[in-house]
């Protein structure tokens, strides 16, 4: 075994610490508490952030991107997420996508919208499957109704398809240029074969952006409806075949960004622990209370020792699962770990709460801007559908065969 | 005898309130365009519809011609209240508490008479404390010999006939609504109690805390601000007959606002369950999983356990005799029920909020609310990491 990091992936984790520290940072709050779903997303963040490459991250060389791999992905998101973790979502879900153009489109899809994304400092990247009525349906449909999951229509109409219909929540969905975007192209069967998966453009006639959803956590990063009336898709944006359902198009992704999706959500998670563990330090060695620090206190000694675990062990299943990522294994690692993330994510920020007491949340809003973006996990990564995915995942063979035994 | 059935009165005045507070309270408290800016002023117009109802002096005995409520009917009372809206309920709860308080013990006659008319018939006349729970800081004084803490109370220095009042209080729930403000300050060494108007000299209320701007602080219910006395003259006669350094008001609000908790914790179960009878994915409206069910269950638990506490702490309160005839146990109840509303409250809210999905992060609906509601109780001056503490030096107390 091997924990330490190379000259490359330290430099990327550096880089990333600096603009956390300097350019993230001091914004952070600010951008949290402005009023508004669109309003609290600055563009210039996101700029100057892609001249340093962190929107393009996961675009590997051949490509023209820096080709980093899940280990680096996971430091630089660590350490952009301490800075703010809906900012450093904004980044990282053009990665996720990426991974996706990368391992599941051919290549002259690849040329097409790689070369566009890697040359545009606001080429943005996101994914419909949501819908008002198919969440939960879209991971784990169930059995006994096909009509279950995503229903926005894809028809054929000569060398192109026409999309109806409306997805909701989505991810950059009011800042995207380029979105996937999961279709019923036979609307008789389940989505696992009657799913196909597109590609769209923000240009695309018929497709426009809706609703902008004004979030209490995550408030920089952007989540929207897109409505498809008549919207007109090129066949040669079809990623796979027609009607092998969109999940194996995008190669067994369910989640969103297959291996990196889980990996994602974890590794930000370990940012805002980090950042938590700092505030409640740095708050309990400068406050006094009875006639003492409030680091002084066994009562806050034992709340800030938990924390620190809390938050050590998930870095450590973090970068397991990356590097598990790395060596091209895959295993229900990934979405136990992201489960764990969840847990660990709410209880710190708020154990942090709890040292800051009723003084410290007053005097500081980032105690409880930390708290709503955990929050965020318990509807995205740590949902009971994805408690249950990650049953699924387990190899409950073998599990038998070691009981028999 | 051990009896949990409520009276014919108290389940009558449950029942209105459900009404009134479903069709007229819920019902704006959670619109949109309430919900989703940062800055959710005090509903002043309902406030004083549900001060029509007779509300702000249910603690007030029927001599002085209020409702006559013990405590725990208070509490049933704040938690039907709460349900509608927490902000609403903190505001009647100081006042109906402090006129209980004010006009049946801690007044003289004089004082009781110069104000009990204008505070029955004026529908706004509210009530302010102007202090801190002298016991706040007993936990983080576990095992060390502990004082009462008058950190940050005005003080009081005497001319002729006079108390020259002088200091500043922050975060002073009702300062901006209250017509009479009760201040405990520092006089010769201990602490007195002042009765003071709202329009007296050398006193200033700064405007109700905002939640939104430069200068936002949501970490509050209902409305407060900071109230500030220079060389406020205040006659000695205006001093309270006895007010106990206001320790009976503190252990009260402790467990109104933990009655109130129960409410946004109610709210919150009610809300998760409503939606998932018609949120229908896996085949199935989501109520008919076991996973969902076991968390509705769970969430239920927790109510019931909340509520069985609070209304047995209030009772107690009440009823002094039974623990001093060791029915009961000589502990804080009002700590136990507020600690352990505190925690399964915060849990109630997220189980609540899961239940919900994304719709419970999105700042037009209501679950994001009562989660960031049921935060601030368990962060609060009365709710903190060393409350529990006062649990166990009253066990240490009873030991020696």
């Amino acid at each position: 075994m091997d924990f330490s990091f190379s000259d490359d992936e330290l430099n990327w984790q550096n880089k990333a610490r600096d603009f956390a520290r300097n350019i993230i940072d001091p914004i952070s709050v600010e951008r949290d508490q402005i009023e508004g779903g669109f309003d609290p997303f600055d563009w210039s963040i996101i700029e100057k952030g892609s001249e340093i490459g962190f929107r393009t991250l996961a675009v590997p060389t051949e490509w023209g991107g820096p080709g980093t791999g899940f280990v680096t992905q996971a430091l630089v998101m660590m350490a952009l997420a301490k800075g703010d973790s809906g900012i450093c979502k904004a980044f990282s879900q053009n990665w996720k996508w990426s991974h996706l153009i990368v391992n599941a489109c051919n290549d002259e899809q690849k040329k097409r919208f790689l070369t566009e994304f890697i040359n545009d400092h606001r080429y943005m990247l996101g994914r419909g499957i949501t819908e008002p009525n198919a969440g939960c349906d879209n991971r784990l449909p169930p059995d006994n109704d096909p009509k279950a999951g995503y229903r926005l229509r894809a028809e054929r109409d000569g060398n192109d398809w026409i999309l109806n219909g409306e997805k909701t929540f989505i991810a950059n969905g009011s800042v995207g240029s380029l979105f996937f975007i999961d279709a019923r192209t036979d609307p008789n069967v389940d989505i696992t074969k009657g799913g196909t998966l597109f590609l769209v453009h923000k240009s695309t006639p018929g497709f426009r952006i809706g609703k902008i959803f004004n979030k209490a956590g995550w408030r920089f990063y952007q989540n929207a409806e897109l409505i498809f009336e008549d919207a007109r898709v090129p066949h040669a944006n079809v990623v796979g075949s027609v009607g092998t359902g969109s999940v194996k198009a995008a190669g067994g992704d369910t989640t969103g960004g297959d291996l990196f999706g889980d990996l994602e959500l974890a590794a930000n998670a370990v940012g805002i622990c980090d950042d938590a563990n700092q505030m409640a330090m740095l708050y309990a060695t400068k406050v006094e209370c009875s006639g003492k620090k409030l680091v002084d206190h066994q009562l806050i000694q034992l709340v800030i020792s938990r924390m620190n675990m809390l938050t050590e062990a998930l870095r450590s299943f973090v970068l397991r699962v990356a590097w598990e990522h790395d060596q091209g294994k895959r295993s229900a690692n990934g979405v136990l770990m992201v489960n764990y993330s969840t847990d660990v994510v709410l209880e710190v920020t708020k154990l942090n709460m709890e040292v800051h007491g009723a003084h410290g949340c007053r005097n500081n809003p980032r105690v409880d801007k930390l708290v709503r973006d955990a929050m965020i996990w318990g509807h995205l990564a740590g949902d009971t559908s994805l408690r249950l995915k990650a049953f699924s995942k387990l190899d409950q063979g073998i599990g038998l065969e070691k009981v028999k035994t | 005898m051990f009896n949990m059935s409520l009276t014919s009165e108290q389940l009558e005045f449950q029942a209105m309130l459900c009404d009134f507070v479903t069709n007229e309270i819920k019902s704006e408290s959670i619109k949109p365009s309430r919900l989703e800016p940062f800055d959710k002023p005090l509903m002043k117009d309902l406030l004083n519809q549900t001060s029509e109802l007779g509300l702000r002096s249910i603690s007030l005995s029927e001599e002085a011609g209020g409702v006559g409520a013990d405590l725990m009917t208070s509490c049933i009372i704040l938690e039907e209240l709460s349900v509608g809206d927490v902000d609403i309920a903190i505001t009647l709860s100081q006042t109906a508490l402090l006129a209980g308080l004010l006009f049946d013990s801690w007044m003289t006659k004089e004082q009781h008479d110069l104000y009990i008319s204008n505070f029955l018939s004026d529908t706004t006349f509210h009530l302010a404390y102007v202090g801190h729970d002298p016991d706040a800081l007993a936990g983080w004084n576990y095992h060390t010999t502990i004082k009462e803490e008058h950190i940050g109370s005005p003080f009081a220095t005497k001319l002729d006939e006079n108390l020259i009042i002088n200091g500043a209080v922050n975060f002073v729930t009702n300062a901006p609504i209250a017509s009479l403000f009760i201040v405990p300050v520092s006089f010769e060494g201990k602490m007195t109690s002042l009765l003071i108007p709202k329009d007296i000299a050398g006193l200033k209320i700064y405007p109700a805390i905002k939640t939104a701007g430069k200068e936002q602080n949501r970490w509050h219910h209902g409305t407060m601000s900071r109230v500030e006395f220079t060389n406020c003259y205040v006659p000695i006669g205006d001093c309270l007959k006895n007010s106990d350094n206001g320790r009976d008001f503190s252990t009260r609000n402790i467990i109104q606002r933990a009655a109130i908790n129960l409410g946004v914790g109610r709210v919150a179960f009610e809300t998760a369950i409503e939606y998932t009878k018609i949120r229908r994915q896996g085949g199935a409206d989501i109520i008919e999983h076991q996973a969902i069910g076991k968390m509705i269950a769970d969430m239920a638990i927790k109510l019931e356990h909340a509520r069985t506490m609070i209304w047995k702490a209030a009772w107690v309160l009440d009823n002094p005799d039974a623990v001093i005839d060791s029915n009961l146990s000589n502990l804080p109840l009002h700590i136990i029920a507020s600690s352990f509303t505190a925690e399964v409250i915060t849990d109630v809210t997220h189980l609540a909020a899961e239940c919900f999905g994304a719709m419970a992060v999105m700042r037009d609906m209501p679950l994001q609310k009562y989660v960031e509601d049921a935060f601030i109780f368990a962060n609060s001056d009365t709710n903190n990491l060393s409350t529990k503490l006062r649990i166990t030096e009253a066990i240490v107390q009873s030991d020696r």
